[in-house]
């Protein structure tokens, strides 16, 4: 009975030391893993603290394209008037300054969703080519 | 007003924080976390030992712990570990029957016979370069490596008692729950391992 109880202790000992000897790429995976794990058990309501992070830069996101849409395209249901290259050109050049900003500093996308009704109105005049009235 | 002195005598009398719906839910999230980081490096050696292959241990152990959090993590914590390794042996079981199929499937197609199985393994691959106890590390991996194989020479269902039992330090209730099967039935699946693993690693240890 004593050598089954070795055998047994022996055994366990074994594992114990392998189980102190995985690697550490195996180790991430399986913090990983059990990451995912608490992120289904904590169900839907941890899930909607994260809502503002994710939302947040879908708003600045949303924000880029429809600002994108009005710059070169004109508003939505109108006919697409040829610009000039240049023009266009620039254009998106100045929406990359205006996009640059990261997510945590969107005062420049705020600025462009204020002046929406400023920034449609320009769009008008330069697809009209009365661009010696702006600015 | 009256409504207010009934609640501030209501803050006199209270001496500790009630436990708020939100806060319990929380105590349960990092008991669970708790428990799955105790159990999952054990839980991947115990499907290598059986799957011999890493990548496939640790996708039935990640798969493990998201079945247990989906399904059962409202449960009682105690009730946890055993849960667990029933869905980790069940999670074998099926991955090595697909093998099995695939196997067969293979050995009608023309075609290279590959068996993953047979794969050569140095046994100076995992021992750290220059540690002051080389040798010693040496051959515990490979009387680990002996016990594997043995282990995995034995009947599957005897292969999971003794993991259970003896690597996981399950009780016969607790593995009996876990294999799904009478405690009685646990008894003589360890029992015949522990006598099979003597008998072959006896003179080895």
């Amino acid at each position: 009975m004593n050598e089954q109880s070795s055998f047994e202790e022996h055994g366990r000992r074994l594992f114990e030391a392998s189980v102190e000897n995985i690697d550490m790429r195996v180790r991430s995976r399986l913090t990983q893993a059990r990451h995912a794990a608490l992120d289904v058990a904590a169900g839907p309501r941890l899930r909607f603290l994260r809502l503002p992070v994710w939302s947040s830069a879908a708003g600045v996101t949303a924000a880029g394209v429809l600002a994108f849409a009005l710059w070169v395209g004109g508003p939505m249901g109108q006919p697409h008037h040829a610009q000039p290259v240049a023009d266009t050109q620039a254009g998106l050049e100045d929406l990359e300054l205006v996009a640059s900003s990261d997510e945590n500093n969107a005062a420049p996308m705020e600025m462009l969703q204020n002046d929406i009704d400023f920034y449609e109105w320009a769009a008008d005049k330069t697809a009209s080519g009365d661009s010696g009235s702006i600015g | 007003m009256a409504g207010f002195a009934t609640l501030s005598q209501a803050w006199m009398a209270w001496d500790g924080p009630a436990p708020a719906p939100k806060d319990a839910a929380l105590d349960h999230t990092k008991e669970l976390e708790k428990f799955l980081s105790e159990v999952e490096r054990r839980a991947f050696r115990i499907a290598q030992v059986s799957l011999r292959d890493e990548d496939d241990a640790l996708d039935v152990v990640q798969d493990a712990m998201l079945k247990l959090a989906r399904n059962y993590s409202a449960k009682p914590s105690a009730e946890w570990r055993p849960l667990f390794y029933r869905i980790l042996e069940n999670g074998i079981r099926d991955l090595q029957r697909r093998r099995a199929v695939r196997k067969r499937l293979m050995a009608w197609m023309p075609g290279p016979k590959e068996d993953p199985d047979e794969e050569a393994v140095d046994p100076l691959e995992n021992v750290a370069a220059g540690g002051s106890d080389a040798p010693g590390l040496l051959m515990q991996e490979q009387a680990m490596r002996q016990l594997e194989t043995s282990l995995r020479a034995l009947p599957a269902r005897q292969r999971e008692a003794f993991m259970l039992r003896n690597f996981e330090g399950l009780d016969v209730a607790q593995t009996a729950k876990a294999m799904g099967c009478s405690e009685g039935s646990v008894k003589t699946h360890y029992s015949r391992a522990v006598h099979t693993l003597r008998e072959q690693l006896g003179e080895v240890w």
